[in-house]
């Protein structure tokens, strides 16, 4: 029985070639753009579950508060307190470890190296599943002069990873950058990609500790802290006591800063499970953890699958429904020998199982096709092992069948429903009153045109962000970080720079930005510091409204001046800035406030512009050199700053990179985005307007008669081309309303993350439905036109 | 008695007013009979012998078929009663054109649930029967309008069936494939006892039966003895 059933599916399947390419073609496309999403969901929630002792293991958190008791401030990361303070005072603490990031100029023989590193506790192998191809876990960072690499990193250094084991490399980790000897104790391979931890260069957290550093202060943010908790404790009493420990041990301190810096928040430790940290927006993977993502996107990429995969099944549905006319005779012989209903049921299931099995195999070609460029898109290292996974093969499988039955079902109860002597003697009501069919294409045309509508949003969004005049020029302007530097090294820098004539100009300011707060007519206001010198405002264009620049002029400027920008004189409330100061009460230094600049947005869009303050103290230090270059022969100009730097700091890797491209890598995300939509878009459309062609060609065979008798009574070819279209179109427009008003919505939830925003006209709503119409009415009257060329006594005769 | 008709009405309903397709019918059938249903077009023989062969249902009246109340039965049971006892053939044969000839006569026999080596020998004694085992592998579309009805029939005979209702069996056919295929039905009839209803407007066709119902407007106007 099944045998034959197979058959007449089989034969169903190649002697109607179009339909069969269409629901394959869209299921399969459908059916892999989920694969793509379950593997990377699976990816997502797998990050850090390898550590055997995963569940054990927490990071030490902390909220501030504000005076109001709001949480103001959420810190992934501690000081080198809390780690060892917890685990004296609290018995559930087993054990800690602590992980710290620094990048580090390495030296071997006359090499320089960039290198990025974490310094760790020495149980880290111990607490973390991290295996190690040589070396011993509980001893390869006690030494202090010790140093781990993993494959890639000591292949880079040494040319083999083998043969690392007992080398040295040199490190500026002496007195005043002296370099310093460290031997290679351990080897490990390349880290998990779904681990929050990547090993390059393991360092001993001693090392920091050494020389009086050691830091005692708990309110002190700049390290992650995991403690190792025994099994079964109860996560609620552990932090109570943590709180404990935090008020009794800590209360010294908190009373010296609060009088010290006027300080009004409060702070509570806290625990996050390491499981959680990949995934979380609040207590994000910083400072040594990498790759932390947001939930937001595993949604959206799922929602997107699973529409996909809708409008695919609706094909399915709506097609094989509209096809059954022709299959209506089959369905009645099989009747009238004797076949029950539930018989026939099985059929059809088996032929929408049948198609669902080809469409599954297509997809996962696809999956393997498409996976590099899917990788490079949502920033994954997938591979094609991922797929021989358990769980995911269980999901796959249970996705087959899903589909199976959600495009099967209802095509199977309708056409089994058929009444023989209707079918056999051509009595089947040929009604066009299909609801159902009618409502599911225009579902699938109200998310093609919502899809549309988001990827013109974002495109837009997208330009808007990266034209937008960011108040200086960002062109020509090379950027090149340096080692913390004096005003004396700057002018030897700029001296030597400027010997090339197509050097224009060279600015400076600091590398890191950091805010900070002060006094201004005795409240307190809080900003982002600059350190700057008199070249920066007239390198990078930014005009002065009022007041003047630090001038040589005035030797007092470096010590007694500072320029703001105008938000910070919103922010003050100032009307005029003669004779306003900044007081540093802290410092007990005080500024005059010497200018004002014109607002420019030096950091990213995604921030409102935020007070500024520029200053030219000699106690900060320079780390920033802006180069503003002549456009022409630009390599020429590029090696001279390269000389220029390598003769200067010696021991500094030299990087460049141009500003404006810079601020463009600031989009990144919505770059991507803007893709994956696109993307989502076209198959989308693609889904949509093969099921609509196949819907096309079926109506106008189901009405070949009409069309015949219309013609012979003297209708045009495009009146009746007209006619066969009309009512698609009608189902366009009608999708195209339902989705304005969900696609505005969208937008609007969107743009909430953009302090700047494009404007969204209603022509970019017209638009869409412009282009959905289009296309919809180009697949439709290809059909229609062929039907209405069609000879008339053909059409006539065959009934 | 292989079945029986007691007071059959059918109607529609179109507008407000209603129409009768039957009125009336009373009908016996015995077991071996040859039964030719004549009249003019719209008199009600079709909807009569899809009456009898349980895909419709009368609106008022009796069917006893093998001593079993037809309309008063559960669909599975009418379901299995249609099985075993009643083939169809057709004017249009409905041959199912994606199916082999040989996978066409299997068909009925697989809806029986009869096992693969069982069918195996029922169709290859069906095939040897109407002389059509070289066009076994064939598809419909590869024969004559006589050979296929010729599968129509043989299909219809594949579950062994008591009774054979054909609507107009030969209406499609030229003369010679026509009366090829009523002597296969009279030689059913005389050979294997099988009970044969046909629907007909030739009255030559007509005479290779032993009884002929006249219909008129929903009525049995005569029935002829032959």
């Amino acid at each position: 029985m099944l045998r034959n059933y197979f058959k007449t599916a089989w034969k169903n399947l190649v002697s109607n070639k179009v339909y069969s390419i269409i629901n394959i073609s869209g299921l399969s496309i459908g059916l892999a753009c989920c694969m793509l999403i379950i593997l990377y969901n699976k990816d997502e929630v797998s990050f850090d579950r390898f550590h055997e002792n995963a569940e054990n293991i927490y990071r030490i958190v902390n909220t501030s508060y504000a005076e109001d008791g709001k949480a103001e401030g959420f810190n992934a990361v501690t000081g080198m307190m809390p780690g060892p303070s917890f685990k004296r005072s609290v018995p559930e603490v087993k054990d800690f470890v602590r992980v710290q990031e620094q990048d580090f100029t390495v030296k071997i023989g006359t090499k320089i190296f960039d290198q990025k590193a974490i310094y760790v506790d020495d149980n880290f192998f111990n607490v973390f599943s991290f295996p190690l191809i040589s070396g011993n876990k509980t001893n390869a960072l006690r030494d202090i002069y010790s140093v781990v690499l993993n494959e890639e990193t000591a292949k880079k250094f040494f040319g083999a990873s083998l043969s690392a084991m007992g080398r040295v490399i040199e490190l500026p980790t002496g007195k005043e950058g002296a370099f310093e000897n460290f031997t290679v104790t351990g080897i490990v391979p390349q880290s998990p990609q779904n681990s929050s931890i990547k090993l390059q260069m393991v360092l001993p957290i001693k090392l920091n500790m050494r020389s009086g550093l050691a830091d005692n202060q708990w309110i002190n943010f700049y390290l992650n802290t995991f403690v190792v908790l025994r099994p079964g404790a109860d996560i609620k009493n552990v932090a109570d006591k943590f709180r404990q420990v935090y008020k009794r041990e800590a209360a010294e301190q908190i009373k010296e800063i609060k009088e010290k810096y006027d300080m009004k928040s409060t702070f509570e430790y806290g625990l996050q499970p390491l499981l959680d940290i990949h995934l979380s927006t609040k207590f994000a993977a910083m400072n040594g953890l990498q790759d932390g993502s947001n939930p937001i996107y595993s949604k959206i990429l799922g929602g997107i699958a699973f529409f996909m995969l809708l409008i695919a099944s609706i094909n399915f549905i709506n097609l094989t429904v509209a096809r059954s006319l022709k299959r209506a005779k089959e369905i009645g012989v099989r009747k009238v020998v004797g076949g029950g209903r539930k018989q026939l049921i099985i059929q059809f299931l088996g032929e929408s199982f049948i198609l669902s099995f080809f469409s599954f195999v297509l997809a996962i070609l696809l999956v393997l096709l498409v996976m590099p460029l899917f990788n490079s898109l949502s920033n994954k290292m997938l591979s094609f092992s991922y797929l021989l996974d358990t769980t995911l093969i269980a999901g796959y499988i249970a996705l087959f069948v899903v589909t199976s039955l959600l495009a099967g079902f209802y095509p199977a109860i309708v056409l089994s429903g058929f009444n023989p002597v209707q079918t056999l003697y051509n009595r089947m009501p040929l009604s066009d009153k299909n609801y159902l069919s009618k409502g599911l294409v225009v579902l699938q045309f109200t998310l093609t045109t919502f899809l549309i509508i988001g990827t013109i949003t974002i495109y837009l969004q997208f330009n808007y962000l990266a034209n937008f005049n960011l108040g200086y020029n960002d062109k020509n302007l090379v950027a090149v970080a340096t080692d913390q530097m004096k005003a004396g090294k700057v002018e030897l820098f700029r001296q030597q720079l400027l010997q090339d004539p197509a050097i224009n100009s060279v600015a400076v300011k600091n590398r890191w930005n950091w805010n900070t707060g002060a006094k201004v007519d005795g409240n307190d206001i809080s900003f982002r510091i600059q350190v700057v010198d008199s070249s920066y405002f007239p390198v990078l264009q930014i005009p002065i409204v009022k007041g003047r620049n630090f001038s040589s002029a005035f030797p007092s400027d470096s010590t007694q001046s500072v320029l703001v920008n105008e938000a910070f004189v919103r922010k003050a409330g100032w009307k005029d800035i003669s004779g306003k100061q900044v007081d540093f009460f802290y410092d007990s230094l005080k500024y005059n406030v010497i200018g004002v600049v014109k607002d420019y947005h030096y950091a990213s869009l995604m921030e409102k512009i935020k007070p500024e303050l520029f200053i030219m103290h000699p106690k900060y230090d320079y780390g920033l050199l802006l180069i503003k270059i002549k456009p022409a022969n630009t390599s020429a100009t590029l090696q001279h700053i390269e000389k220029v730097f390598k003769a200067l700091m010696p021991f500094i890797p030299y990087q460049y990179d141009f500003k404006d491209a810079q601020n463009i890598r600031q989009y990144a995300a919505e770059e991507k985005w803007k893709q994956i939509i696109l993307f989502a878009a076209i198959l989308t459309i693609f889904i949509s307007c093969i099921g609509l062609f196949g819907l096309a060609t079926l109506a106008a065979e189901k009405r070949t008669k009409e069309i015949g008798i219309r013609k012979v009574l003297g209708a045009s070819v495009a009146s009746i081309a007209g006619t066969l279209s009309n009512s698609f179109v009608k189902l366009v427009l009608i999708a195209a309303l339902i989705a304005f008003p969900a696609a505005n919505f969208a937008i609007k939830k969107w743009m909430e993350n953009y302090p700047y925003q494009v404007e969204i006209n209603l022509w970019i709503f017209l638009f869409a439905g412009f282009v959905v119409l289009v296309i919809a009415l180009a697949t439709v009257s290809f059909q229609a036109i062929k039907a209405a060329l069609a000879n008339p006594v053909k059409s006539l005769r065959t009934e | 008695m292989l079945l029986q008709l007691n007071k059959i009405f059918k109607w529609v309903n179109v507008g407000g007013s209603r129409t009768f397709l039957l009125r009336d019918i009373n009908l016996t059938v015995q077991q071996g009979e040859f039964i030719s249903i004549m009249g003019p077009s719209g008199s009600g023989k079709s909807t009569l012998l899809h009456i009898i062969g349980m895909l419709d249902d009368a609106d008022e009246g009796e069917y006893v078929f093998a001593d079993q109340n037809v309309f008063k039965l559960k669909e599975k049971q009418r379901s299995q009663l249609y099985k075993q006892h009643i083939g169809f053939v057709f004017q249009a044969y409905h041959l199912i054109d994606e199916l082999t000839v040989y996978e066409n006569i299997e068909t009925p026999l697989i809806y029986q649930d009869m096992k693969g080596s069982e069918r195996k020998a029922v169709v290859a004694d069906i095939l040897d029967r109407f002389g059509i085992v070289g066009k076994k592998d064939l598809f419909p579309s590869q024969l004559s309008g006589g050979q296929q009805q010729l599968v129509g029939i043989a299909r219809a005979l594949a579950s062994n069936p008591k009774v054979i209702l054909a609507d107009e069996p030969t209406g499609n056919l030229n003369s010679k494939q026509g009366e090829e295929i009523m002597e296969l039905f009279k030689k059913l009839n005389k050979e294997d006892g099988v009970t044969i209803i046909q629907v007909t407007h030739s009255e030559k066709n007509a005479s290779y039966g032993s009884r002929t119902i006249h219909l008129l407007d929903g009525r049995v106007d005569q029935i002829v003895n032959s």
